[in-house]
């Protein structure tokens, strides 16, 4: 009868149903402890420091005496590096596109049983897990004006001396956009290889049946049911792209940022603004807008999702 | 029993991976701390002599005082080989007094980040570095503790007088009151030249008495500048600088500077002593090809190719002294001269000093104080830093008395190894009618962005030529501007609790 009211009746558990219950949820409670103590605790002790002047100093205590309510944001506007370093770090976007484009040629390289092919994947696969620093420090020494790997191999082909990857303003940016493809191949061509693994073989076959060739099997077949996969490396690269750090100041002497600040991204400035500068309040500002970008983003991301990422059903 | 062993794994796992949750952010390794010597000393980083210390070398050494049940940390930077003297100093500080000592030490890039950790976690190391620029904040902040009742006046009165100075404070002004931090040095940025290059191309050593005027001192590097190898490229140069540490030497002995007297404006745009200061530095690279090239430098640094023998004039620190003396690091005879002088007609070259300062929270201050002691200011412990026990010279001694003393004669003898010509350093702490050391205006400033914006302007393009230095200057003051007035502000609010 109360089910009919619309009314929810509290349906009784077995006991162990309940014992079920309560350790379904301490395995919960392991992830979500530590998300509330190492995600959103930070995440709001940093907008409340955004609203600080802060500097490290005298804990709470120091944060209150300064605080300043909006300044830093407003502050941020009319700051030029600020939006320079936005500028730059939108340009190291352009890696994203490339490393899936090339990533998803390998994937189709090596979806096939040749030789080796196991090989190969852990090849490509190496510098992604490879730790970023050691990566980094090596391509610094890759792109060394006199006694680099590039430069010594363009004097030995061609003995010209090579340009200065790291020196030039427009350059290294696009030397850093080259590390970043080289460090994140490997898992566009993993994940494309799984998707590609994936599509049924009778799509093609019926495909081939009708007479289509090859660029109109991949445009048709392959790539809307790759959908998924692009999607989710899209979304993961854009995320992790707007926090590169570790390149720029690894790869540019003394960690200046190179010639002119030409290489820096937010995170960096973020980060000589926090612990060069002491500025923790101003710094956590610029963290906090860039939680924002990403944030609405990604929202933008996943709003066009239901445009063009196809599955299979 | 297997399921519950693999379930309890589970639970294991996911427990422990909620602690890797923080994901991708793999931190940066090196953060540039904020203290004039650490700037310095970066450079310097990457080879330092690997000195041994002889235990016999703190034989005199002794404290006085049962510390027994004294538990003290020091937190400090040192490149390896100073290291290993403060090690030596700290087993006799323990043996002589009972107390624990926990050292520990990390680089100078890394220093500044990780005593702001410290900061935040409210667990400060009893001994710690603060710089003059950083007292005022770290005392009103609460962080140190005046140091007037554990240090004699007569000691005080010993110490070179630009110590005193930057690590006194009021509560208002530096310079007045209480002491607040032991001096770990006073250093200066010398000018070296390696003697066997001058042998080699007949070039006249330079005279200390007499520092070049800027026109001598390119003709002397242009005499040294050539390609010996005859593979048609020039690989030893007069001289090389690194802009970040050696154009102070330039811009102050032309009677230029960065500020105005109070420190709330920047004057180099359209300051004739700046420009050509400036300009002269970058002609050296630019016009006459005294130095590497601008891409060649970032190749391989001055330092290094200083220590490979392709330099002829190259900066040297007091903390430098014991690195060229050791022959697997530097294979070169040199000695000491005079940063060449503009139109003052006065050598100039920047001073640098950081201090020991003591916990404000420390449960045990007459421990610290007799350790920094040790360190700063007792005769022995003085011998065995500035080299006359160890053979290997970190330092200029702290007291005059010791400084002007015996160490001068223990360098005369031979017993502290050290680059001919040692006056210079003398004269630039002391300063002279030619001589004259000055600490960098960011040490009187809140913070050193105004610098930074300087640095990260592009200023490589008026050293390779493309840009004047005085198209520069007005091009970037507008920022400095902005920077410099954000952290007088920051200083304002400070110093309004």
């Amino acid at each position: 009868m109360n089910s009919k009211k619309g009314k929810k009746t509290k349906t009784k558990m077995s006991i162990m149903a309940k014992r079920e219950e309560k350790w379904g949820l301490l395995f919960v409670a392991a992830p979500a402890v530590g998300f509330l103590l190492f995600m959103l605790y930070p995440i709001i002790f940093a907008f409340l420091t955004s609203l600080t002047t802060w500097n490290g100093a005298k804990g709470f205590q120091g944060m209150l005496d300064r605080f300043c309510g909006f300044d830093n944001y407003i502050k941020l506007f009319t700051d030029a590096k600020f939006w320079q370093t936005l500028l730059t770090t939108t340009i190291y976007l352009l890696g994203i596109p490339i490393g899936m484009i090339i990533g998803l040629l390998c994937a189709m390289g090596m979806n096939r049983k040749i030789p080796g092919v196991r090989v190969l994947r852990t090849m490509y696969y190496i510098p992604v897990i490879s730790s970023l620093v050691s990566v980094s420090i090596l391509w610094a020494w890759v792109y060394n004006y006199d006694y680099g790997l590039l430069n010594t191999i363009i004097k030995t082909l061609t003995g010209l001396h090579g340009p200065n990857w790291l020196g030039d303003e427009a350059l290294i940016k696009v030397s850093m956009i080259i590390f970043m493809v080289w460090k994140g191949l490997g898992t566009s061509i993993i994940l494309y290889l799984a998707g590609l693994q994936n599509i049924p073989r009778s799509y093609y076959e019926a495909a081939m049946v009708d007479g289509a060739n090859g660029w109109q099997k991949f445009r048709n077949i392959t790539l809307p049911l790759l959908s998924p996969v692009t999607f989710y490396i899209l979304v993961t690269t854009l995320i992790g792209g707007f926090q590169v750090f570790v390149e720029v100041q690894v790869m540019t002497p003394n960690g200046n940022g190179g010639i002119g600040y030409s290489a820096a991204t937010i995170v960096f400035y973020l980060y000589q603004k926090a612990f060069e500068s002491f500025q923790l309040g101003y710094a956590s500002a610029i963290a906090v807008i860039l939680a924002i970008i990403i944030f609405v983003i990604t929202l933008f991301n996943f709003a066009g999702q239901k445009k063009w990422v196809k599955t299979i059903d | 029993m297997k399921k519950k062993l693999v379930s309890l794994m589970l639970a294991t796992v996911l427990a422990v991976s909620c602690f890797a949750g923080c994901g991708k952010a793999e931190s940066g390794e090196t953060a540039e701390a904020a203290t004039e010597e650490t700037t310095e000393e970066t450079a310097e980083e990457s080879v330092g002599a690997k000195i041994t210390v002889d235990e016999s070398a703190t034989d005199n050494v002794a404290v006085e005082g049962d510390y027994s049940d004294a538990d003290l940390t020091v937190f400090i930077f040192a490149q390896d080989h100073e290291k290993a003297v403060y090690q030596s100093l700290i087993d006799k500080f323990t043996e002589t007094t009972g107390a624990k000592v926990t050292f520990e030490v990390t680089t100078s890039d890394e220093y500044g980040q990780k005593i702001l950790a410290y900061k935040a976690a409210g667990d400060m190391p009893d001994i710690f570095y603060v710089g003059p620029e950083a007292v005022a904040s770290n005392v009103d902040d609460g962080y140190i503790l005046p140091l007037d009742d554990y240090v004699s006046e007569e000691t005080v009165a010993d110490l070179w007088p630009a110590i005193t100075t930057a690590y006194r404070y009021d509560g208002k002004e530096a310079g007045t009151g209480s002491l607040y931090c032991l001096p770990k040095d006073l250093s200066t940025f010398a000018f070296a030249y390696n003697k066997t290059m001058f042998d080699e191309a007949g070039v006249a050593y330079p005279d200390p008495a007499n520092p070049y005027t800027w026109e001598e001192f390119v003709e002397v590097c242009q005499s040294l500048t050539k390609d010996k190898d005859g593979d048609g490229e020039i690989d030893q140069w007069g001289c090389a600088n690194a802009l970040q540490w050696a154009l102070d030497a330039f811009i102050y002995t032309n009677g230029g500077h960065f500020l105005n007297d109070d420190y709330t404006e920047v004057v180099i745009d359209g300051q004739k002593e700046f420009i050509d200061a400036f300009q002269y530095f970058a002609d050296l690279t630019c016009k006459y090809g005294v130095t590497p090239t601008v891409e060649q430098d970032t190749a391989l640094g001055g330092y290094q190719r200083w220590l490979d023998g392709q330099i002829g004039f190259y900066a040297c620190g007091t903390w430098d002294v014991g690195a060229f003396m050791d022959k697997n690091t530097f294979p070169y005879e040199w000695g000491l001269c005079a940063w060449p002088v503009g139109s003052t007609g006065v050598s100039m070259t920047r001073n640098g000093s950081v201090g020991f300062a003591v916990s404000a929270d420390t449960e045990y201050p007459d421990a610290a104080a007799a350790l920094i002691t040790l360190f700063s200011t007792d005769l022995e412990g003085q011998r065995v830093l500035s080299g006359e026990t160890t053979g290997a010279s970190l330092q200029v001694p702290n007291t005059m008395s010791y400084a002007k003393g015996d160490f001068k004669d223990r360098i005369a003898d031979g017993t502290i190894p050290y680059g001919e010509n040692a006056e210079v350093i003398f004269n630039y702490l002391e300063g002279t009618d030619k001589y004259k050391g000055i600490f960098v205006e960011t040490t009187y400033t809140y913070n050193a962005d105004w610098w930074n914006e300087f640095l990260s302007g592009g200023y490589e393009y008026v050293l390779n030529g493309e840009m004047t230095a005085a198209e520069y200057c007005a091009q970037v003051q507008p920022a400095m501007q902005a920077a410099l007035d954000s952290a007088n502000e920051m200083k304002a609010a400070a110093s309004g609790q």
